[in-house]
């Protein structure tokens, strides 16, 4: 978060804005002394629905969106990390100075994607998955009304109709023992991985 | 005819008595959260009040159907059908009739009356198919709501993250 910070202290003279959102049913208890330790400027918001992941169709975090002066999608779906992180275990040093490439050339950056890759980009969702959205929903309904019973049905609901979602499970997995990276969490990806699937989708990045 | 007639008088006596204890229920769409005072009591569907629709959904009744912007669902008003009732002289719209006909996703918890409903498909073609960003509306932390199409002219960078 400090390296966004400065990428946005860089850039936004540039009409260049970072908004960062917070997937956190926790709200601010959970999520705001993080933007407050890293002494945000740009546009921040703690999303305690999960709203821009729903409109987005993202299933991880973090995850970044290029939107151009138009509204349009350039890139979507990527892990996006500022930097490396855990000695290189997730993101790159290389992801920044693509974001700095297309804040200089627009849609001249030969980084922008064409529509129809960022068309095939866009995670489609099954009827279920479409399903697991409001059911989300209603389970963090319920746990702000702190009827945990409740939210954990319709959680779980969520994660059955959408077992691709990681928030859905990461979330759920903050308020039982063994927390978001725990146990559960370790044997999901080692499943999906060894099944020769992603956490992240690849971040594609092309060199000089 | 006659007994057509008293049949349907009498199932409106039965449904004036269940108008007196019409329930309550609550509506999720996006961040809102709508308490509904009254809504016709059904086992499967969700009745409410036409003033009420917009409030639940963004569609406004008109003459022509259920409108959101340029689309339009027709209703027929003239007389009762799957979407549209009278009783007693009090109209009620049914609003996950209408979801099932636009392919919308809903989830419920019939216990509570609590009806959770996803975002409405045809409003997501210019996203799945054009590649258009999505606009939202939701509260910075600064307390101003942030909106996507607020940032035109700008390049943006979206980000998500979360503290677990």
């Amino acid at each position: 978060m400090p390296v966004w910070q400065s990428i946005y202290e860089e850039l936004k003279s540039e009409n260049f804005e970072i908004i960062s959102v917070a997937q956190d049913t926790g709200g601010e208890e959970a999520a705001g002394h993080i933007f407050d330790d890293a002494n945000v400027s740009y546009t921040a918001i703690i999303d305690v629905n999960h709203q821009i992941s729903s409109l987005y169709n993202l299933v991880n975090v973090p995850s970044g969106v290029w939107i151009d002066e138009q509204g349009s999608i350039m890139r979507i779906n990527e892990g996006t990390y500022a930097k490396e992180h855990m000695n290189g275990a997730w993101g790159t040093n290389d992801y920044v100075p693509i974001v700095r490439d297309w804040v200089a050339k627009g849609a001249d950056s030969e980084h922008v994607w064409d529509r129809s890759k960022v068309r095939e980009s866009i995670i489609q969702r099954t009827p279920e998955a479409e399903r697991a959205q409001p059911a989300f929903r209603l389970g963090g309904y319920y746990f702000t009304n702190d009827n945990d019973e409740k939210a954990e049905q319709y959680w779980t609901m969520a994660q059955e109709l959408d077992p691709t979602s990681w928030n859905y499970l990461r979330q759920d997995l903050q308020y039982e023992e063994g927390g978001s990276a725990g146990p559960e969490w370790r044997a999901r990806r080692e499943q999906i991985e060894g099944a020769g699937g992603a956490y992240y989708a690849p971040l594609e990045i092309k060199n000089n | 005819m006659k007994t057509i007639k008293s049949i349907a008088g009498l199932t409106a006596v039965m449904l004036i008595s269940g108008a007196l204890n019409a329930q309550s229920a609550t509506v999720l769409y996006n961040e809102r959260v709508v308490e509904l005072e009254q809504t016709l009591p059904d086992a499967t569907d969700l009745w409410v009040k036409p003033e009420d629709l917009t409030r639940v959904n963004d569609f406004v009744l008109k003459p022509e159907g259920a409108c959101l912007d340029e689309l339009c669902v027709p209703v027929l008003q003239d007389r009762d059908s799957a979407m549209f009732i009278t009783r007693q002289g009090q109209p009620w719209f049914n609003v996950t009739e209408l979801a099932d006909k636009l392919q919308q996703a809903y989830v419920t918890d019939y216990n509570d009356g609590i009806w959770s409903f996803g975002t409405v498909p045809v409003t997501r073609q210019s996203f799945l198919r054009g590649g258009e960003a999505p606009d939202f509306e939701l509260m910075g932390r600064d307390g101003e709501l942030v909106r996507l199409s607020d940032f035109r002219g700008k390049k943006v960078l979206l980000l998500t993250w979360a503290s677990w």
